[in-house]
């Protein structure tokens, strides 16, 4: 039911976002870091799911809030004249590789224990 | 819990929604702005950019100028030319007024020279009064409409004829306009051992009146020429 909900959710997101007007030149910076806030955050929500602490409310408030966050962390970047962006990038994709690792791990243990388990 | 379930999966549907829009908005804006290819430039390729069009730019301006430069040459000549035209015009029209090939107006004299009984002109009459106008500075003679030019010849026929230009016979009585200072042809003329005391002391019938704004036609014909060689 859930995969359904994501998989429907996506198909209208490239539908709409294909044929969306363009945004201007400007505005794209503050995309690409919401977009990347939000990805660190589905990698996490996933990771905890595996871990079996996944909690709704924090994900959902992770999602917009990292989003909303970066894109105001930029903003005052770009005031400041200091690319506060690099940071909220290295930030954001170090904890999507450590979720990554941790996906990865679950599973290969997962996979793992059923080989034994066949072996046995 | 069911509904609690539901809220999750509708909010996660929205969710993915919203990051997959986002993200082919954002695709479609990297595409398009690709291909200048300018946010890929550092700051010193930018600059040799910048050096680069300003040259470019200089180069064309200078160019432009030097164009300009030379339209306005041109116009100038243009202008020069016009005036030389025109000066060359009024040139002509002079000439032609002179030459006797326009019709001319102004203030001069009509002498009316008739034949009586006793006494006939004869060509050489009519030649010295010719003469004797032109002394007294007449710009412009014509005898009976006929205009006097440079190579106008008078010559006698018979008697009764006297040809001028092209054959053109005429007979009395002859009036001769002439555009010139009227007192000065008037007392040339008639001053005592002038042309019109002489003449009407012999019992010729001679009349001269000073008018205002006498028309002389132009010469009729063509100015041939066949033997001079410029």
């Amino acid at each position: 039911m859930v995969i359904l909900s994501i998989i429907i959710g996506c198909l209208l997101g490239v539908i709409i976002g294909v044929n969306a007007p363009l945004i201007p030149y400007a505005y794209s910076s503050y995309l690409a870091i919401s977009i990347i806030a939000a990805l660190d955050s589905v990698f996490g929500g996933i990771s905890s799911t595996l871990k079996g602490n996944f909690d709704f409310k924090i994900f959902v408030s992770g999602f917009f809030c990292n989003a909303i966050l970066s894109i105001l962390l930029t903003y005052l970047g770009q005031k400041l004249n200091v690319d506060i962006y690099l940071a909220t990038i290295v930030v954001f994709v170090g904890r999507m590789f450590t979720n990554l690792t941790i996906i990865r791990r679950h599973y290969l243990e997962k996979w793992n224990t059923k080989k034994e388990q066949n072996k046995q | 819990m069911k509904k609690g379930k539901w809220t999750i999966i509708v909010t996660i549907g929205i969710m993915s929604f919203i990051l997959v829009l986002v993200m082919f908005m954002q695709f479609k804006v990297v595409e398009q702005t690709d291909i200048v290819g300018i946010e890929n430039m550092r700051d010193t390729e930018l600059r040799e950019a910048l050096a680069d069009w300003k040259e470019k730019y200089e180069e064309t301006n200078k160019k432009l100028e030097e164009n300009r430069a030379k339209i306005s040459e041109y116009k100038e000549k243009i202008s020069e030319n016009k005036e030389v035209s025109e000066i060359l015009e009024k040139e002509l029209e002079e000439a032609n007024i002179i030459l006797g090939k326009t019709d001319v107006e102004g203030d001069g004299v009509i002498i009316t020279l008739t034949d009586n009984d006793e006494k006939t002109y004869t060509y050489s009459n009519i030649l010295d009064l010719i003469n004797e106008l032109k002394f007294a500075g007449a710009e412009a003679i014509s005898i009976n409409d006929i205009r006097v030019i440079g190579n106008t010849y008078i010559a006698n026929i018979s008697n009764r004829y006297i040809i001028l230009n092209n054959n053109n016979k005429i007979t009395s009585p002859y009036v001769i306009k002439a555009i010139g200072d009227q007192n000065n042809m008037q007392s040339n003329l008639s001053i005592k051992g002038g042309y019109i005391y002489v003449l009407s002391g012999n019992g010729y019938t001679i009349n001269m009146e000073a008018k205002k704004k006498i028309k002389i036609y132009k010469h009729e014909g063509e100015l041939d020429l066949k033997y001079i060689e410029k």
